[in-house]
């Protein structure tokens, strides 16, 4: 057995850590921005219907990201789309509160300071690239297992 | 090269109380040795203070010529499988295997070879991505060995593996642990309680009791000329009988009974004429006709053989294992005669033997 077979045989039996800790990462920063978000209490500035579906989305942020940091551990390579459209949505989120919230004025002063705004940024971002990076390495790792097992399968150990 | 000696090892706890007394012993390169006894022996205590679980009180313990005695049990080289598997339930299989060596942090495609050899040896290769709990009692016990042989260990510590297994299972395990042997000619120390365990694994048996070894010899040697009453009784199944008798007029004469002796055994006996001696009968040793007779208490029918457990004498029991299938009734007398006597003092319980054996 050469290096290079013995490190494709080896994913057979160990699990992609490295994608689901990524994803776990993801929800981490994740949390950090909804924590810096709904501490704000500037009057009833936030008493709509988006924020509402921001806590919605969040639960099934927390729900999908940990699903399919459980998936990749497995090298399903299906849970590479649903983290790729995870990731998509964490940079959307970018444009809707932190930006609005800090162009914002309630009594003159803005809803999102900048120091909170930079911060909620980049933990939207931050979490964007985990879920970016966890979906690449799940995309390169699965393909090169089952390809290693056809190849196997075709009796090339 | 893993020879391992144990020099005067005593076990005593701090109440005192001691559990090993003056224990001794050489193993030889690849020589599987079976340490067997009854519960509270201190076989297993033996096992531990080999394995750097149990501090030794007094005592030399060497690996390879090396005093190994005060070294911790990772420092040991060896690798211990337990009668309870000690899996990890989160883990796969290849997982279980592995971690030792993670631990170590070894280089992860190493512990990967090494973790396929043992897969592939104990035949576990398509358990590897289950988890302990989806295998069968002796599949986890055979990944258990699997842990310990990718280690590589000098030295395998069995605990008593096959407690936990049903009696079909515990012989085939057996069996694999047997031909494992074989195929690693690795050192191995086997505590069992077990004795057909011990003959059958043994190049060589310890034998137990209270913490004093009784005998140690190669399976037959203990099953053929056992140094004392304990190790006659302990080894062989259904035990040997046991009879007190006198040594008179040349014959051996029991409650009731009397045994004939050759020429050879009235000379050995010679020094204790009109004294106790203890006669011992393997069931095995009795066959059908003869002067003696057995009054029936019941049959068990083993298919080629019948156990017949009934009494001689004036009510002595006896259990005879006679040839072919049996249809005695109960209190009916069956004639047979002894082929081999084992002699004992009733004083020591030591063997009466000539000086030459």
């Amino acid at each position: 057995m050469n290096e290079e077979y013995t490190r494709l045989d080896r994913m057979r039996y160990t699990k992609n850590t490295s994608s689901s800790r990524l994803a776990i990462l993801a929800i981490v920063f994740d949390v950090l921005f909804f924590i810096s978000l709904y501490k704000s209490d500037v009057g009833n500035y936030y008493y709509t219907i988006l924020i509402g579906a921001s806590i919605i989305y969040n639960l099934v942020f927390l729900l999908a990201t940990f699903l399919a940091s459980e998936g990749v551990k497995g090298y399903q390579r299906n849970y590479t789309w649903l983290l790729l459209a995870l990731a998509c949505g964490q940079i959307v989120r970018i444009f809707i509160y932190p930006v609005q919230g800090h162009a914002a004025k309630v009594s003159g002063a803005a809803v999102i300071g900048d120091g909170q705004f930079i911060f909620m940024i980049i933990c939207l971002a931050a979490s964007a690239v985990c879920l970016v990076g966890a979906a690449l390495i799940n995309w390169r790792k699965s393909k090169a297992l089952s390809d290693h097992i056809a190849s196997l399968e075709a009796g090339n150990a | 090269m893993a020879e391992l000696k144990l020099q005067h090892l005593d076990k005593i706890y701090d109440n005192k109380v001691q559990a090993v007394y003056d224990f001794n012993l050489d193993v030889k390169d690849g020589e599987l040795i079976v340490l067997v006894g009854p519960s509270g022996c201190g076989k297993s205590t033996t096992l531990r203070m080999v394995a750097g679980l149990e501090d030794i009180s007094n005592g030399h313990l060497l690996l390879d010529g090396k005093d190994i005695t005060q070294a911790p049990a990772k420092d040991r080289d060896m690798a211990m499988v337990f009668q309870n598997y000690a899996l990890y339930g989160h883990m796969t299989i290849y997982e279980n295997m592995a971690f030792s060596l993670t631990l170590r942090k070894e280089d992860p495609n190493v512990i990967h070879k090494k973790v396929l050899a043992a897969a592939e040896i104990l035949d576990l290769t398509a358990q590897l991505n289950k988890k302990p709990n989806q295998l069968s009692g002796g599949q986890r016990q055979r990944v258990a060995m699997g842990r310990a042989i990718v280690r590589n260990p000098k030295v395998f510590l069995f605990d008593e593996p096959l407690s936990n297994l049903d009696a079909k299972l515990r012989s085939a395990t057996r069996r694999e642990i047997l031909l494992l042997h074989k195929r690693l000619q690795a050192t191995i120390l086997y505590v069992t309680h077990d004795q057909t365990e011990a003959l059958t694994l043994a190049d060589r048996i310890v034998c137990m009791s209270m913490g004093h070894v009784q005998q140690i010899g190669t399976p037959l040697e203990l099953y053929d000329r056992p140094n004392n009453t304990f190790v006659a009784t302990f080894i062989g199944l259904p035990p040997m009988n046991m009879f007190d008798t006198v040594f008179e007029d040349g014959v051996l004469k029991g409650k009731g009974f009397s045994a004939e002796l050759t020429p050879e055994q009235q000379s050995l006996l010679a020094p204790y004429a009109r004294k106790k001696i203890i006669l011992g009968v393997r069931p095995e040793d009795i066959a059908e006709g003869g002067s003696l007779e057995i009054r029936v208490g019941n049959n068990e029918n083993l298919g080629m053989n019948t156990l017949v457990h009934g009494t001689v004498g004036e009510g002595i029991h006896i259990t005879a294992k006679l040839r072919g299938w049996s249809d005695n009734k109960v209190g009916d007398l069956v004639p047979v005669h002894f082929n081999r006597m084992h002699f004992f003092d009733p004083e020591t319980t030591n063997a009466i033997r000539k000086e030459a054996e």
